[in-house]
């Protein structure tokens, strides 16, 4: 139960601050008041609104002429497959994982758990080639710190939608990096039961990480690609 | 005052004081009550030389004339409550208000019939109610008595036994609780010869015989219904209705006449095994495991404890709610081991009797979630075709004397693994009810072996007509002669207990004429050898033995006819007790040999009916043919038409249809009866999965896929077969398919480490990186 208010919480929470970020750096309404609560009221309404006018646009026709537009297709044939295998396999990790955690007090079982293991080997792997081909992009190149109270100031941190998108991508390689961990010692006859316990909940866990640093990533790569377009 | 007043004043005086000294004694017997209710901490069993009472709380003399069997509730009630114990697990079945996690129940076995019947005063499923089937206590007692341990249905209340005055409990007396059954310390106590006096329904005086007190003789079974146990000894008749008595063993009575109960507060194992027992079908006694726990020395009481109430504790999960018994808890395999109730909540004594906290290393959780402890530790391992065991209810285990008294029917399976009431996959016992039936809409009544008897007539004594002639002949047979049935490729040989045997003939041929012998050695000779009667030069002796042969076959009773035998033209047959030897009419012209005459047509000693039936079930444990069951199906659809009869047996409801041919089809009332198991457990390298996930988890594993098929007293092929994941509510297909994917594993293991090490090392490079450049350790990227 605790798990399941996180998971909404943690995604309700992301979802905000996405949809937030964009309000405050594409609305000029957001500059206009300093009060919170007008503020707050501006962005409901810009939420909703935005909510509307997309619930309108969405049809199958228009999602798939989204997908087709995607640069994935455009990539050479075996990055394609990379991403795609990749994409594939996180969905249905994501979907399985939380749906059967959420919903099914049994938890995951069935094919559903068989499909869930596999896509899990094969997120792995794609992970694992993305890390070592891609991940010299995200490394970040910040100036030397020195120690001052200054660090602790959330302004001078220079927290940018850049950096966040760094420290996401790093994150999401880095709770992979635990959800293959903790799929894979709790196979091996290492763990006893309160050891089998953490690694369940960890997994759990790390997981959520994973999806709230996917969701950060992509949200702030859609939005990137929208303005630059 | 007048002088009736006085009188009436000095009564009232003297009530009072009645009054006043009566409640100020039952107030100090309250408190004695009280006082011996509470244990005063000492850890001894203290000696029990203690007088006994009879039924009517009058103190036993042994050397008296005819003294009256000890009553337990007499003699030692003063000191344990009896009422409070009759309500126990053991003895309260009848009144309880619960009937807790099912347990084995009592099977009514009767193999001329075809019934195994699953009984029990608990509401179970798929038992029946005693009551529902017509069976009184009496009946149940009689059925049952040889495991009861007294008490509930063999101590019936007084209104049940006026409302069945067939019933003969003023003869035998009750069987009261029989606290030496399971407190007895001493040798003497002994199982047999409390059922040898519960079958001689010597009900009052079986305790006093099985606890060795005291020798009894007599059978009650054998006095009239009108006697009563006051009237003393039976002075005309010293040999067959001799009423029972008992001696005592004089040497443990003090001069006191106090007798030496050796009593255990802790009943020993023996106690409990003698009707716990179960072992594997066919097992050498000395091949055979018993309990981890007992090897490592702990007794069955130490974990099944209870108080005076006697309400023992079961051990499964859940009790400790259902009874409110919260001790009970710590009594389970998780609250022993784990310290943990059912929901896995750390509130209770863990470690009790120095129970080990196991380790279960690479045991994934949902093993814990699914399954019970027991799945993996108890019971034997899931091999091909299950294993089937004997358990001293049901097969009659542990009574030993000249007769046979276990059974190999009812064919009890384990381990069965299906869910149980908390929906976790548990090991259980499992039988195939058999019965015959009365079909009305949905309710299907079990008739009761009696009436199905009665109905079927001679339908189901084939082998007692057999067995007739052959103990007949056997009357004249010399010294190393043997009569037999040769028939196929079987011989048909009488037995001690009046049925017969069969045995394969070595080197017979398919296809022999049936003919019925005699066995000297190695050798089966023609009961009518071949010789010409017409012939001068005959053997004399021949013919006496005619006449011998015939005298015995005229000793069968219910023939069909006179017995004759007929050797070519010549009928032989028996005429004012001399061998007559006449032409045979033409109607014989076709007999030949030894039969029955009857209204002028040659009968065979045995019918094609029955040897059709006896060879078809030779070397089975089956005791009905699909013949047999359609035949007192029709014959019970004659006695009553309106009525629609089955037959159930083997997990298949048979039926006769329009067409008078037997159909079967599967029916809720032919579902097997299966009960949770817990012993024994085993020890830990022999729990399923010490080798590894594949001890389960493989493509054609013997948890998931062995196959059941269903058994009964009926020789068909026409049975319920079913794989051991059915049971368990789970699909074969997936299993099948996840047990495949153990093969890929240990490689899926590998290819999932190496992906987390080089994902991990990246990771871990990148933040060192990230961290020497906060330090300044390492220099920014110098842009071109």
């Amino acid at each position: 139960m605790m798990f399941t208010i996180i998971v909404f919480l943690s995604v309700i929470g992301g979802v905000a601050g996405l949809t937030f970020h964009r309000f405050w750096t594409t609305r000029e309404e957001a500059r206009a008041t300093i009060l919170y609560s007008e503020l707050f009221k501006k962005y409901a309404a810009w939420l909703a609104l935005g909510t509307i006018r997309s619930a309108r646009k969405a049809s199958p026709k228009a999602w798939w002429e989204y997908n087709k537009a995607l640069p994935l297709w455009r990539l050479p044939v075996l990055e394609k497959c990379l991403y795609i295998g990749f994409y594939g396999s996180f969905a249905y990790l994501a979907a399985s994982g939380f749906f059967f955690a959420i919903f099914v007090p049994r938890g995951l079982y069935g094919f559903p758990l068989v499909g869930h293991v596999m896509a899990g080997g094969l997120f792995a792997a794609c992970l694992a080639v993305i890390v070592i081909f891609k991940g010299r992009n995200f490394i970040s190149v910040p100036k030397p710190v020195n120690l001052s109270l200054a660090l602790l100031d959330p302004r001078k941190m220079g927290i940018t939608a850049a950096r966040v998108k760094l420290a996401a991508f790093w994150l999401f390689a880095l709770t992979g990096f635990l959800l293959a961990l903790t799929a894979l010692l709790p196979m091996m006859p290492l763990l006893r039961t309160s050891g089998q316990k953490f690694m369940f909940e960890f997994h759990r866990y790390s997981a959520l990480a994973s999806l709230l640093a996917a969701m950060v990533f992509a949200g702030l790569e859609v939005f990137e690609s929208g303005r630059s377009r | 005052m007048s002088r009736a007043g006085r009188y009436a004043l000095g009564a009232l005086g003297l009530a009072l004081a009645i009054l006043a000294l009566s409640s100020a004694g039952s107030a100090a017997s309250a408190g004695q009550e009280a006082k011996k209710a509470a244990w005063d901490g000492n850890r001894t069993t203290p000696a029990h030389l203690i007088p006994l009472r009879d039924e009517n709380d009058e103190p036993i003399i042994p050397t008296e004339t005819d003294p009256l069997p000890y009553s337990a509730r007499f003699t030692c009630g003063p000191c344990h409550d009896y009422k409070t114990i009759q309500g126990g697990w053991h003895f309260g079945a009848m009144t309880a208000a619960k009937s807790g996690r099912p347990g084995e129940p009592w099977i009514q076995l009767d193999p001329k019939t075809g019934t195994v019947l699953p009984i029990s005063y608990r509401k179970w499923p798929g038992t029946f109610e005693p009551a529902a089937l017509g069976l009184t206590a009496w009946d149940f007692t009689a059925l049952f008595g040889r495991h009861l341990p007294g008490g509930g249905p063999a101590e019936p209340s007084d209104e049940e036994v006026l409302a069945h005055p067939e019933a003969r409990w003023n003869v035998s007396g009750k069987a009261e609780v029989n606290c030496l059954a399971c407190h007895n310390r001493s040798g003497r106590q002994d199982p047999s010869e409390w059922a040898k006096q519960v079958l001689r329904e010597n009900l009052r005086w079986a305790a006093t015989a099985a606890g060795g007190v005291g020798e009894v003789g007599g059978m009650a079974s054998r006095l009239k219904e009108t006697w009563d146990v006051y009237d003393g000894p039976n002075l005309d008749d010293h040999e067959w209705a001799v009423v029972p008595s008992v001696k005592y063993r004089t040497s443990d009575f003090d001069s006191k006449q106090r007798y030496f109960f050796d009593l255990n507060y802790q009943p020993s194992d023996d106690r409990c095994l003698a009707c716990h027992s179960v072992s594997p079908a066919g097992e050498a006694q000395w091949s055979a495991e018993a309990d981890v726990h007992s090897t490592a020395g702990l007794k069955c009481a130490d974990c099944h404890r209870n108080d005076l109430g006697h309400g023992i504790v079961r051990g499964y999960a859940g009790e400790a709610a259902e009874t409110g018994n919260r001790t009970a808890g710590s009594f389970t395999c998780r609250g022993c081991h784990l310290g943990e109730n059912e929901a896995g909540e750390k509130s209770v004594v863990p470690g009790r009797l120095g129970a080990p906290y196991p380790k279960h290393t690479g045991l994934p959780l949902v093993h814990f979630k699914r399954l019970s402890c027991t799945v993996c530790h108890s019971g034997p391992k899931p091999k091909e075709g299950f294993t089937r065991v004997r358990t001293s209810r049901a097969n009659r285990l542990g009574i030993y004397g000249v007769a046979t008294w276990a059974t190999d029917l009812p064919a009890v399976i384990e381990p069965v693994y299906a869910k149980d009431a908390g929906q976790k996959i548990s090991p259980h016992r499992l039988v195939w009810p058999a019965f015959w039936a009365k079909v009305d809409g949905k309710n299907v009544t079990p008739l009761k072996p009696a009436v199905v008897e009665a109905a079927a007539g001679d339908i189901l004594k084939p082998e007692a007509r057999i067995a007739q002639t052959l103990v007949a002949l056997s009357q004249v047979m010399a010294e190393g002669e043997v009569p037999v049935l040769i028939a196929d490729k079987l011989v048909f040989v009488p037995n001690v207990d009046g049925g017969i045997y069969a045995s394969e003939r070595p080197g017979a041929k398919a296809g022999t004429p049936d003919f019925w012998g005699i066995r000297k050695g190695e050798d089966v000779l023609p009961l009518v050898p071949e010789f010409d009667p017409a012939a001068a030069d005959k053997d004399p002796a021949v013919e006496t033995r005619f006449m011998e042969f015939l005298q015995a076959l005229g000793t069968v009773a219910g023939a069909p006819g006179r017995p004759v035998i007929v050797v070519k033209t010549t009928l032989y047959r028996l005429v004012d007790g001399s061998l007559d030897m006449s032409e045979a009419p033409a109607e014989l012209a076709e007999a030949s040999g030894p039969g029955w005459l009857a209204e002028g047509k040659f009968l065979p000693l045995a019918s094609d009916f029955d040897l059709r039936t006896v060879t078809a079930k030779a070397g089975t444990e089956q005791t009905l043919t699909e013949e047999q069951v359609a035949l007192v199906l029709t014959a019970l659809a004659g006695s009553n038409e309106r009525s629609d009869f089955v037959y159930i047996s083997g997990g298949r409801m048979f039926r006769v249809g329009r067409d008078g041919k037997l159909a079967a089809k599967s029916d809720a009332a032919a579902e097997p009866v299966t009960w949770p198991m817990a012993h024994n457990v085993r020890p830990a390298q022999q729990s399923l999965g010490w080798n590894g996930c594949t001890d389960c988890h493989s493509g054609g594993s013997d948890f998931f896929f062995t196959k059941l098929r269903g058994t009964g007293p009926l020789l068909t092929a026409n049975v319920e077969k079913r794989s051991a994941a059915s049971f368990m509510g789970l699909g074969g297909l997936f299993q099948r398919f996840f047990g495949l994917s153990f093969i890929t594993r240990p490689l899926f293991k590998v290819f999932l480490a190496v992906c987390a090490f080089v994902i991990g090392a990246l990771v871990f490079v990148a933040g060192l990186l990230l961290l020497g450049r906060l330090a300044g350790f390492l220099e920014k990227r110098s842009e071109p």
